[in-house]
């Protein structure tokens, strides 16, 4: 068969492979949504004081972090299953994605909490602020600039990440691009506009990140 | 009560690090309106013993009795931290607000303050302090001395009873330290009542009420400015002073 690029084929393929493109983009959006909040309570547990908080931050995203996003997703829709839990693939998906990535921005959250200086939350503490407060209105302010580079990387790994969905049966992006691989029975043609629609996806994504920098930014911190 | 008098004793005080003395038997008395001066090599434990009074460390064992009460688990360390200010060697400014809103924050949160009042006050504290040109500049745009004076006017605003300065002019380019020393001198001449760990000898001299001064995380000497520098009672006193210049 060899390479059998075919520019017609190509063409006729980007519509539907834009529709499973659709579905890429909602579950990343939602996902990463959901697992932005998920980290930021991990990070901090998993900085506390509170030696249960910690242990469970820690457990979490130690967990996550040492298993594949493949199993997350076959677990949240077979494993849930087996105990009468039956979640559509939509929820699943979601589930299984925002669990995942809820580890991911666990760990750059508190990479970035930790990376301001600590004087900063002494000078917090000594002003009669609480705990709670000086991360609310000093620490994490300060942090959200620091990890607007890695939470974008964690997007883009989302976005790409998200085809294992197509194990159960997600019309995402690369599932569509498999299908029409059968029924137009042409390997390269639906392949390599899944690669193109993929990049026109995550390109722009890093000048979205450097924009959103200049704006969290203040005071050159 | 045997304290009624001071407004911060401190008795037998120590902390360990990791097994190690850094304090060690630490005991004195300060009186309203005073400048206590607290000298001595570095690693001595000078900074150490004035974050213990604001609990920014916790001692391992002593007392430290602050308006006729003991301080101990069952104080609120957030309140007792609004009525003992602190400024830090490194200014420490929140460095995402500007200078205005380094004063207004915490008058918002701590004090419940308005807008409208934590506005006036900080402009106050700021003008106080020569600033008040500067209330929009974020402290990157500020030399070390206008963010250490920004620092002592946030510092000022919650109206503390005591005001503790930590090497407060040690990271400033030397033109620059005069204005800071300036502040505090005034603040001085006003009666706030202030510990102060510096290498400002001159400012030691002129301002201080009285001296201790530290080695070895222990107290070494306890004595009138005056004649701490003319006659020091302790050779560890007397080889410290003979290191220094600028007297």
């Amino acid at each position: 068969m060899g390479f059998d690029f075919n520019i017609s084929l190509f063409i006729e393929s980007i519509p539907y492979l834009i529709n499973g493109a659709k579905y890429t983009i909602l579950f990343s959006i939602i996902s990463i949504l959901f697992g932005i909040v998920i980290g930021l309570f991990a990070s901090l547990m998993k900085i506390s004081k509170n030696p249960i908080f910690k242990i469970i931050g820690n457990t979490y995203i130690e967990v996550i972090r040492g298993t594949p996003l493949l199993l997350h997703i076959m677990i949240a829709y077979y494993g849930l299953a087996a105990f009468n839990i039956k979640l559509d693939y939509f929820t699943a998906g979601v589930l299984a994605l925002s669990i995942n990535s809820g580890a991911y921005c666990g760990e750059i959250f508190r990479a970035g909490i930790e990376s301001i200086e600590k004087g900063q939350m002494e000078a917090a503490r000594s002003v009669g602020m609480s705990y709670g407060q000086a991360m609310r209105f000093i620490i994490i302010p300060q942090a959200i600039k620091r990890v607007i580079p890695p939470l974008t990387n964690e997007f883009v790994a989302m976005l790409k990440d998200s085809s294992l969905l197509s194990i159960i049966a997600v019309p995402e992006l690369l599932r569509n691009a498999r299908q029409l691989m059968g029924t137009k029975a042409n390997v390269w043609s639906p392949f390599l506009g899944a690669a193109l629609i993929y990049l026109v996806l995550t390109l722009p994504l890093t000048r979205v990140a450097s924009a959103l920098e200049r704006r969290f930014s203040k005071g050159g911190v | 009560m045997e304290y009624k008098n001071g407004i911060l004793h401190v008795r037998n005080l120590y902390k360990k690090f990791e097994g190690v003395e850094v304090l060690k038997n630490i005991n004195f008395d300060l009186n309203e309106k005073e400048v206590l001066v607290i000298l001595g090599p570095s690693g001595a434990g000078k900074s150490t013993l004035i974050r213990c009074i604001n609990r920014l460390e916790e001692p391992s064992s002593g007392e430290i009795i602050f308006n006729g009460e003991k301080i101990d688990k069952k104080t609120d360390y957030n309140k007792l931290r609004e009525k003992i200010g602190m400024v830090f060697q490194k200014f420490n400014l929140f460095l995402h607000l500007t200078a205005l809103q380094n004063i207004t924050l915490p008058l918002k949160i701590v004090k419940r303050k308005s807008e409208e009042e934590a506005n006036k006050i900080a402009i106050e504290y700021l003008t106080k302090v020569g600033l008040k040109d500067r209330a929009n500049h974020y402290p990157i745009q500020l030399s070390g001395g206008e963010q250490q004076r920004v620092a002592i006017a946030r510092a000022l605003s919650l109206s503390p009873q005591i005001m503790l300065f930590d090497e407060p002019t040690s990271s400033i380019d030397i033109e620059l330290i005069k204005d800071v020393l300036d502040v505090m001198k005034n603040l001085a001449k006003e009666g706030m009542t202030m510990i102060v760990v510096s290498h400002e000898m001159g400012f030691a001299k002129e301002v201080g009420d009285r001296i201790i001064f530290m080695d070895k995380g222990e107290i070494v000497e306890e004595n009138e400015p005056e004649e701490f520098f003319k006659n020091p009672k302790t050779d560890r006193a007397k080889q410290f002073l003979s290191k220094i210049i600028n007297i």
